[in-house]
């Protein structure tokens, strides 16, 4: 009974799993790639991962706080989106490159 | 068990049967929009096959059935491919959220050797209380259909055709929700059937304490919000590409835009999601300010039709189904005004710059949708105030 | 029942797209798994009844944050990039560390749920969408009125830098 109740009892560590998954994939993409936008997209990810764990957290406690976190995550997700494209299509119109390897010393 | 299965069972029907609906719309719209636009430009449109042309959607279908599938050289072969078949889903799911009448009710039945019911159908593909969020989150997805097709097809003229139309798509965007504010202020409420059933009755306003009830007119949204409707109506168009603002496919410039690389039956489906999205922009302006599937007589609401027909055919459940037929016939004439309107207007105004749409998004629709939210949250307030 | 399939479906969903953004060399690929990731987590929270939560997670990252990551990428048209991925010492010892976290986590979670049972916490009363919805609009405009006002000075702030760091030629490294 017990070897199955992991697979048919969905509870709050499932969730903390997958959050703990999908922001392992996040450093992962920011560490691994070299395409700045796909960096971008990696702290992206990392910042969904740990909304679910806020989301869940709050379902779970009985507690709207959570979602109110998620709420302010989002709003600077998508300001710091934003700021990172802008700087990536300043940087693709003076190097015609995206490559982090392109730019690495600060110097003109 | 077994009710719960029925009750599955019914739910899914209902999802393929207003998926169906809506695909059978397109090739009536097709139609009309031909005739429309023929009527308008005293010509005669499409007459030889069948009657009033009528049947030239089903040569039209075999034509686009049977045409060669082919895709460019430097074409990206898998998005080429799932770019029209995501075309579709947005606006199905999207439409699938529109309430379009009174529920039926179904008594408790013995059949199969166990008892079944009572049931209560939505007239509704599924009931989401949050609809508007959903309905707004789901069609901000098409954009990616619209940059897939771009990018895959490896065109210039598609590529800039997708940059300018998702660029148009997010910025109207912003207009579409600031006008829906006002609605959402004005009811308190994200839930579409609550706001059709908050919208039945007479007009009436209520100021220093004193009631004003018109005897004729009906307690719609779009009396209480004109400016918000006019600000959702042209942003809608902006939103499915359609005429004035249909940059996207600027024939002069870019031969027909993201999908100009295609032909045959995936060309048909991305007009099956330009349609849907025409649709369930149409769906949604009806709910937010036409009433919905209410009939357009204050002393009719649905509550006394109900009635009415309970009296008229002796059941409760015959009843809600003539009711509910009503209210469906009700709904679709609405519908099918706001779709005229539609093509009216394509086949009326001239194609704006792209600087000029831009400049109108950003410049006018916006500051006067943040005005209207502005004005009704300040009425609201007082409103409220002047009750208590 | 249905719920648990739902929960393993969006799990393998938001798993494997995840995993495509981080493996896939092209990046245009990359953003479309990555708006998938994002429809998966926002079906997530209507599995968790945050529903209003859900949808501003589809209007604001799946339908505008991920269409601008997926625009610039394709104005850019990278096609195909020969060194998508970082080589070295150092980046062969963070792929083993990932990996290693990866398959710890897995391995720890399974563990965790198969040993203890008590960790399984039961979800408490469904609230209804519109009262847990109204619950957030009091705690946002009410109790936490300040931090939504910062907010909007941040994102006034974010648009005047977006819009002058996009015009300026080259940045501070333009050419004179």
């Amino acid at each position: 009974m017990q070897s199955t109740s992991f697979l048919t009892e969905i509870g709050l560590s499932h969730y903390l799993v997958l959050s703990a998954l999908l922001f392992v994939m996040g450093v992962a993409t920011v560490l691994l790639r070299r395409n700045l936008i796909v960096i971008l997209m990696g702290v992206e990810l990392m910042l969904n991962a740990v909304n679910i764990s806020f989301i869940a957290f709050s379902k779970y406690n009985d507690r709207v706080e959570g979602q109110l976190m998620v709420f302010f995550v989002m709003t600077i997700a998508a300001a710091e989106a934003a700021v990172g494209l802008a700087i990536a299509v300043s940087i693709f119109k003076r190097f015609k490159e995206v490559n982090i390897r392109f730019f690495e010393h600060l110097k003109g | 068990m077994g009710k719960d299965t029925l009750e599955i069972a019914i739910n899914g029907l209902k999802l393929v049967l207003i998926f169906l609906m809506m695909v059978q719309a397109v090739p009536i719209l097709v139609w009309l929009e031909r005739r429309g636009s023929a009527f308008i430009q005293n010509r005669f449109g499409p007459n030889r096959v069948g009657p009033l042309g009528l049947l030239q959607l089903l040569a039209d279908a075999v034509k686009f059935l049977t045409k060669e599938d082919f895709y460019p050289r430097t074409a990206v072969k898998t998005l080429f491919y799932l770019a029209p078949v995501f075309a579709l889903i947005p606006a199905t799911l999207a439409f699938c959220a529109i309430p379009m009448s009174t529920p039926i009710q179904v008594a408790a039945f013995d059949a199969f050797g166990s008892s079944w019911g009572p049931y209560v159908f939505k007239i509704q593909g599924f009931d989401i209380s949050v609809g508007i969020v959903y309905i707004l989150g789901m069609s901000s997805l098409a954009a990616y259909t619209i940059l897939m097709a771009g990018w895959g097809s490896g065109s210039k003229y598609s590529l800039l055709g997708a940059l300018r139309a998702s660029a148009q798509t997010i910025s109207y965007e912003l207009a579409l929700g600031l006008s829906i504010v006002g609605v959402i202020l004005l009811y308190g409420t994200f839930d579409l059937t609550s706001m059709i059933q908050a919208q039945e009755g007479a007009l009436h306003f209520q100021m220093m304490g004193q009631t004003v009830t018109s005897q004729f007119l009906p307690n719609w949204g779009f009396f209480y919000q004109p400016l918000g409707a006019v600000l959702f109506f042209a942003a809608t168009f902006a939103e499915s590409n359609r005429l004035p603002f249909d940059l996207a496919e600027g024939e002069a410039e870019l031969v027909a835009g993201f999908h100009t690389e295609y032909g045959g039956f995936k060309m048909l489906m991305f007009f099956i999601g330009e349609y849907g999205h025409m649709m369930v922009a149409s769906g949604l302006f009806a709910a937010f300010y036409l009433g919905g599937y209410a009939l357009p007589i204050p002393s009719w609401n649905p509550a006394a039709v109900l009635h009415w027909s309970t009296e008229l055919l002796g059941s409760k459940e015959s009843g809600s189904v003539l009711a509910a037929i009503i209210h469906f016939l009700s709904f679709n004439i609405k519908f099918g005004l706001l779709l005229w309107i539609f093509i009216w207007v394509r086949w009326t105004l001239p194609r704006f710059r792209y600087d000029q749409l831009m400049d109108l998004g950003w410049k006018t629709m916006l500051p006067w949708s943040l005005a209207n939210a502005m004005i009704t949250a300040v009425g609201v307030y007082l409103a409220s105030v002047a009750m208590v | 029942m249905a719920d648990v399939i739902v929960f393993w479906f969006l799990a393998l969903v938001t798993v494997g797209s995840g995993l495509a953004v981080v493996l896939l060399p092209n990046p245009i690929y990359c953003a479309l798994c990555l708006a998938m990731t994002m429809v998966g987590v926002s079906a997530l929270f209507v599995t968790l009844g945050a529903y209003f939560i859900a949808g501003v997670q589809l209007i604001v990252y799946a339908g505008a944050v991920l269409v601008l990551f997926t625009m610039v990428l394709m104005l850019f048209d990278l096609k195909s990039e020969t060194n998508a991925f970082s080589r070295g010492v150092i980046t062969g010892a963070i792929k083993v560390a990932c990996a290693g976290v990866l398959s710890g986590l897995i391995a720890g979670a399974i563990v965790m749920t198969l040993g203890q049972r008590s960790s399984v916490v039961s979800p408490l009363a469904e609230k209804s969408a519109i009262d847990s919805t109204k619950a957030l609009g009091k705690l946002l405009f009410q109790e936490n009125v300040f931090a939504f006002e910062a907010l909007g000075v941040l994102l006034l702030v974010i648009a005047v830098g977006t819009v002058s760091l996009a015009r300026s030629k080259g940045g501070t490294h333009a050419k004179h």
